[in-house]
């Protein structure tokens, strides 16, 4: 009976099937019967009529999977949502079933292939990483966040230790600058020169001191030249290769305080370094560094000299004991009365002008422990400032012989000489242009000049001077000629 | 005793005031580590805001503090915290307009 009641309608609806809807949405003015044709009794059917494609294909699979579900359930979640869609379709549309029992399977052999591309087109989105709530996504993030952690707790810890370090310094070298100096620190910036008392801090990793006020000496200024402990990039790069504190002491001298003469002696390395680095050093001692165990001193440590007498007045018996106790902190050591720093490179080629020399004495003294450094090591540095004082002593007692100064000055001249003649093309390129310069300029106020009477008188005066210049030249090439002549 | 005989080395009456060394005459004494990381940290910064990549924007913040960690005492501090925020604001911006999280390269 239930077959009838829906029979009947279907027929209609397949007849007049493109008027249909046009006809329901005029002629029923009653929304009611709309909707209860709509719900109850055509919806299915209406569905039918619109996508036949769609239904036919959605009925065989609840028929054809029964049979494949054993094969299927091993597979994605498709199969079982794809039975529990069928368990829906058995249970809202009973009907339905009961009505396509009517046709063959065979009309729908074709359609088995279909049914595993429909069950694999279903596509899973993955949830986007933020969404899912779960911090172990962001560990990149967090790894980052760590770095920058560690690199900062590396800071502090850097900067206190170099800190601690310094202060052990000057807490042991105190007593011996306060009784040599006048002057222990200062910055430069005070109105009155009066002793600071403490370090000056330019950086997380370097503290300078100026002492001032004693004989023999203009002042000195020392360095302490830390490790960057406070870069955790530099602590690993140290891990690789490494490196030690360093103390330099820079003594500059007054002309009266040093004879003329230029020494050093270091380390092997470093006076290798230093002949190729330092002008006066590659100029003024252009051998090879000789060895110290000639003058009783380690073979660790290496001498490069201006002149043999020197080498002898510098290395007495005092100096030869400090250099032997503590060969192993001192890096370099560089008595000059012509410093002028290291090489320096210009892009023009040669510096026009000789660069500015100073009597100075430069000490550097590596701090031991190779890194690993505690405060207390440094009071093994303290000898080594008593011998700066001695050396500073010293130098103002050394004085050369008759002889020895002829040389060094004879040395002087040659390297003056040297340095003209290198640049002379480039000075004279320098007066030219420097010449035209003025030209141009007074052409140019001539021609700025608005009372033409003041223009021809500008001019006028202009041309004296280049004929008085022309005939100046002319003499001078009649005179070398007859000179020549 | 002994100690007044030796003669005291000070002279208070030859004291020279300290001159900071003029780094202009002598480039090869400064460090240029704090600005070069400065600049780096600028173009990466830069890079990581137009180009929304996040992990520009982290090496822009890396940058930063190293170059913080390098700079001298007498450098200005704006400058340091210019390029901080401008690195921090790189690496906020990169996760406001992309929320997910930093995929490794490898």
């Amino acid at each position: 009976m239930r077959h009838l009641v829906f029979l009947l309608p279907a027929l209609l609806l397949l007849l007049a099937l493109p008027d249909t809807r046009g006809r329901y949405n005029d002629d029923f003015d009653d929304g009611e019967d709309i909707a209860e044709f709509d719900d109850n009794d055509f919806a299915e059917f209406e569905d039918v009529s619109e996508d036949p494609a769609v239904d036919v294909e959605k009925e065989p699979p609840p028929r054809a999977a029964p049979s494949s579900t054993p094969i299927e359930d091993d597979e994605d979640e498709a199969t079982v949502e794809n039975e529990d869609g069928q368990d829906e379709f058995e249970d809202a549309d009973a009907q339905d079933q009961d009505m396509y029992s009517k046709y063959d399977n065979e009309e729908f052999e074709g359609y088995e292939k279909t049914n595993p591309s429909f069950k694999n087109t279903l596509i899973y989105r993955e949830v986007p990483a933020h969404l899912q709530n779960s911090w172990e996504s962001y560990y990149m993030e967090i790894l980052m966040v760590t770095g920058l952690l560690a690199y900062i707790m590396n800071y502090i810890i850097g900067k206190n230790k170099n800190s601690r370090l310094a202060q052990a310094w000057f807490n042991s070298h105190r007593e011996l600058l306060e009784s040599n100096f006048a002057l222990v620190g200062d910055d430069g910036t005070s109105k009155e020169a009066t002793s600071t008392g403490k370090l000056n801090q330019e950086n997380e990793h370097i503290y300078n001191l100026w002492c001032s006020g004693r004989v023999c000496c203009e002042g000195m200024l020392i360095q302490l030249k830390f490790l960057k402990r406070q870069d955790l990039l530099n602590v690993l790069a140290r891990m690789m290769r490494p490196a030690c504190d360093q103390v330099q002491v820079k003594v500059t001298l007054n002309d009266e305080d040093m004879d003329t003469f230029v020494f050093a002696v270091g380390s092997r390395k470093a006076m290798a370094r230093l002949q190729k680095e330092m002008q006066d050093l590659s100029e003024f001692c252009g051998d090879k560094p000789k060895s110290g165990a000639k003058y009783g001193v380690p073979e660790s440590l290496s001498i490069l000299s201006e002149m043999g007498e020197v080498t002898d007045g510098v290395m007495d018996n005092k100096m030869v004991h400090y250099l032997t106790s503590h060969a192993d902190k001192i890096e370099s050591i560089h008595f000059s009365d012509q410093f002028s720093g290291p090489k320096v490179m210009q892009e023009e080629g040669q510096p026009l002008k000789l660069p500015e020399t100073k009597k100075t004495l430069l000490f550097t003294f590596n701090v031991p422990g190779m890194g690993n450094t505690s405060p207390k090591d440094m009071d093994s540095l303290l000898p080594l400032m008593n011998m700066v004082i001695y050396s500073i002593d010293k130098v103002k007692k050394l004085r050369l012989n008759r002889e020895g100064k002829q040389k060094a000055d004879r040395n002087r001249a040659r390297v003056e000489e040297n340095f003209l003649k290198q640049t002379h093309t480039q000075r004279q390129e320098a007066a030219q242009t420097r010449r035209e310069e003025k030209k141009r300029a007074e052409k140019e106020r001539i021609m700025n000049e608005e009372d033409p009477d003041r223009q021809r008188r500008l001019e006028e005066a202009a041309q004296r001077r280049e004929q008085k210049k022309l005939e100046k030249k002319q003499m001078k090439m009649k005179q070398i000629k007859v000179k020549a002549m | 005793m002994t100690v007044n005989n030796m003669a005291d080395p000070r002279r208070p009456n030859k004291i020279f005031r300290y001159k900071p060394p003029n780094t202009e005459t002598n480039p090869t004494l400064e460090d240029p580590t704090p600005d070069y990381m400065n600049l780096l940290g600028m173009v990466f910064s830069m890079c990581g805001l137009m180009l929304k990549l996040k992990w520009c924007a982290w090496i822009a913040v890396y940058c930063s503090f190293i170059s913080f960690a390098n700079s001298r005492s007498s450098e200005d501090t704006k400058q340091m915290m210019s390029s901080f925020m401008l690195s921090i604001s790189a690496v906020v911006m990169s996760y406001l307009q992309n929320p997910q999280p930093m995929s490794p390269p490898w």
